[in-house]
């Protein structure tokens, strides 16, 4: 049989010649080449948990150059090693992000809400894909009922926001966790903060201003919605919550961000990401966390998992490995 | 902070407190019906200058044979399913075709199972023309057909439910070793009853005169069009083919069926799915394959892989691990 190396490969390419034809093909008019669509599909995906329809939507992507302390406790040399291992071009890193909607039947929730408009005009489309998405999905951002916060980060509260302020879902409640609420809008907590929490520091009383009626704060372990129970899973910031999802006999976890990129993270829990406002206490979480998800055999669903970001979480050695759900054709 | 336990999590939501809700202003709204039907399958990336549609065709579900894996028993291989949580006795077969752009040509590699195993299946297979078009190709543009082997999840897509061409416009590129075995009659009339004797009346059946109208066949280790080189890989039929596609610097392998689903047949190379027509010389192919793309860090495109079907390959033990590649929310 062939060698299998790439110099016998392209040594087949060098000295290609033409296939032998059977029978000639009948006169057929040259086609016009197609040219290229330059186009990717929408990024949407749907399954069932019992009774509810789940849509998985994508706000795009984020590839950018690994700044100093991307890894708190990991030198630099060993974290650009580590992105490169896990394919990512040399000296970079990319971060996606996966809003969900979630169908009740008799309500229509949105699950944080990526970065917004506005940041889709800025990145020429790279991330604030959400609207466009949720349209190639057929979602009416004004049909959205609930708009359910995990925490308040930019990409996950942003897109609350049009880029002159309007609002994206205009019919929806907001619900926020009650200690996110309490920590981001007490100015005095600005000391509590590490270094990129302290620059993002203005974004939530933006978000909120003036739409505070909108507003209603939930506390953790309580259902904050039909069949949609509050875990606390602070760590990452403050109040940072995940979410139960269940209806029927099937359930699902939200972990939102108690991990990031799970081909970095998920394998080395340890690794303090720059994000994480207080690392040790974001550690224990996701140590509590994910044994959980180990334990039950869990369906969890991660925000920054890879679309459509849906997944099983396996222990490998001390550690944990993400298992991505076979993308199902049909619902 | 709340204990990570099923317990509580049900406890809270059964004794859910309601939240007290804002008043919401406006008429209250319909809830929204669900869809019930998922995103059409197709994802596009680039090789160089030449676009890739992965287009899935579907799945097909079945209940796994006591012989689905020869060489192995079947609670071996139930356990192997548990690792990656997926259901006991049941396989889920993927089957996801590819189209090129390649700037002058639109080059669809494996046809599906057609449109009427889309009708007999309900939809869930036989999607890959539904899927194409979704992403903007219609059938009747495309200018090449290429076949990697005659199995009928790769052939039978070359003909619609009523038997006429699915591209009328495309001339069908098949290996030549592969069209001589399953076109002799000797060989027919000394196939082994059941499948393989099947698969010869189901070529048959495909290639009729329509289609042998179209056919010319190419050599492996030589260009199937520019770009795209032959590599033979034997073993899961004696004609089988592997696929390089290059441009410029970048190359994806399109590896066919070397390897059955990945959860099975990546991770544990010795198995023989009953598929292969001579197990022994399609593991040897399969380890060849295998080692070349571990050590080349080639990506590989996998019929069989879940959709989108691409991913790095590792080598872990006496076995190899996929790694699949994320998905990209732009091109």
């Amino acid at each position: 049989m062939t060698q299998l190396t790439r110099r016998k490969l392209f040594a087949g390419v060098a000295a290609a010649g033409a296939a032998t034809a059977l029978t000639p093909l009948m006169g057929r008019s040259a086609l016009a080449s197609a040219p290229a669509a330059g186009k990717q599909a929408p990024g949407f995906y749907r399954y069932k948990v019992g009774d509810y329809e789940i849509t998985q939507l994508s706000d795009g992507a984020r590839t950018f150059p690994i700044p100093d302390g991307f890894i708190v406790n990991l030198d630099k040399d060993k974290t650009l090693a580590a992105a490169e291992a896990a394919y990512y071009p040399k000296g970079q890193v990319t971060v996606v992000f996966n809003p969900m909607v979630i169908n009740t039947g008799s309500k229509l929730i949105l699950l944080d809400t990526g970065f917004g408009p506005g940041a889709f005009a800025a990145t020429k489309g790279a991330i604030g894909q959400l609207g466009y998405n949720m349209a190639a999905a057929g979602i009416d951002p004004k049909a959205i009922d609930i708009v359910l916060l995990s925490h308040f980060h930019i990409d996950h509260a942003g897109g609350l926001r049009t880029a002159d302020g309007g609002l994206v879902f205009p019919n929806a409640e907001i619900k926020v966790p009650a200690p996110e609420w309490a920590f981001w809008m007490d100015e005095s907590n600005i000391s509590r903060t590490n270094t990129y929490n302290k620059g993002h520091f203005p974004n939530p009383k933006k978000y909120f201003a003036g739409i505070e009626s909108k507003v209603t704060r939930y506390e953790w372990g309580k259902e904050v919605a039909p069949g949609i129970t509050s875990i606390a899973t602070p760590g990452h910031t403050p109040g940072h919550t995940s979410f139960a999802i269940a209806s029927g006999s099937a359930r699902i976890l939200a972990q939102c961000d108690v991990t990031n990129i799970p081909s970095l993270f998920l394998t080395h829990p340890d690794w303090q990401l720059m994000y994480d406002n207080d690392p040790q206490l974001a550690f224990a979480t996701r140590r509590k966390f994910f044994d959980m998800a180990v334990a039950e055999k869990a369906t969890v669903v991660g925000f920054h998992f890879p679309f459509p970001s849906v997944g099983h979480v396996e222990k490998a050695g001390s550690d944990y490995r993400l298992v991505p759900m076979p993308w199902n054709p049909t619902i | 902070m709340t204990k990570f336990t099923r317990r509580d999590v049900f406890s809270a939501a059964a004794g859910a407190a309601a939240i007290a809700a804002l008043p919401l202003a406006g008429p209250v709204r319909a809830a929204t019906p669900a869809a019930g039907k998922q995103a059409a399958g197709w994802y596009r990336y680039k090789i160089g200058t030449i676009e890739v549609t992965v287009a899935t065709d579907g799945v097909a579900r079945f209940k796994m044979a006591e012989d689905h894996v020869i060489n192995i028993k079947k609670d071996v291989v139930n356990a192997a399913l548990a690792e990656v949580f997926m259901e006991k006795d049941m396989m889920t077969t993927p089957y996801n075709p590819i189209c090129l752009n390649t700037g002058s040509k639109l080059v669809v590699i494996d046809t599906g199972t057609g449109e009427a195993n889309y009708k007999k299946s309900n939809g869930v297979g036989g999607q890959f023309i539904t899927n194409l078009a979704a992403s903007g190709i219609e059938r009747a543009a495309v200018d090449t057909v290429i076949i990697s082997h005659y199995h009928g999840d790769h052939i039978n897509g070359l003909l619609m439910a009523d038997n006429s061409l699915t591209y009328p416009n495309a001339e069908i590129l098949v290996p030549a070793p592969e069209h001589k075995y399953w076109m002799d009659d000797g060989e027919m009339s000394r196939a082994e009853k059941g499948r393989i004797e099947g698969n010869f009346k189901n070529v048959r059946r495909v290639f009729n005169a329509d289609v042998l109208k179209r056919v010319k066949t190419y050599e492996w280790g030589k260009d199937v069009i520019a770009g795209v080189t032959a590599q033979g890989t034997p073993g899961h039929t004696f004609g089988h083919t592997s696929f390089v596609i290059a441009s410029g610097s970048d190359t994806v392998y399109v590896q066919s069926d070397v390897t059955h689903v990945p959860f099975l047949f990546v991770r544990h190379p010795d198995w023989h799915a009953f598929y292969d027509q001579d197990g022994a010389m399609a593991e040897a192919t399969r380890r060849k394959v295998y080692d070349m793309l571990v050590a080349d860090k080639m990506r590989v495109q996998g019929f069989h892989y879940p959709f989108p079907s691409l991913a790095h390959v590792e080598k872990v033990g006496t076995g190899y691990r996929e790694i699949p590649v994320i998905w990209n929310p732009t091109i």
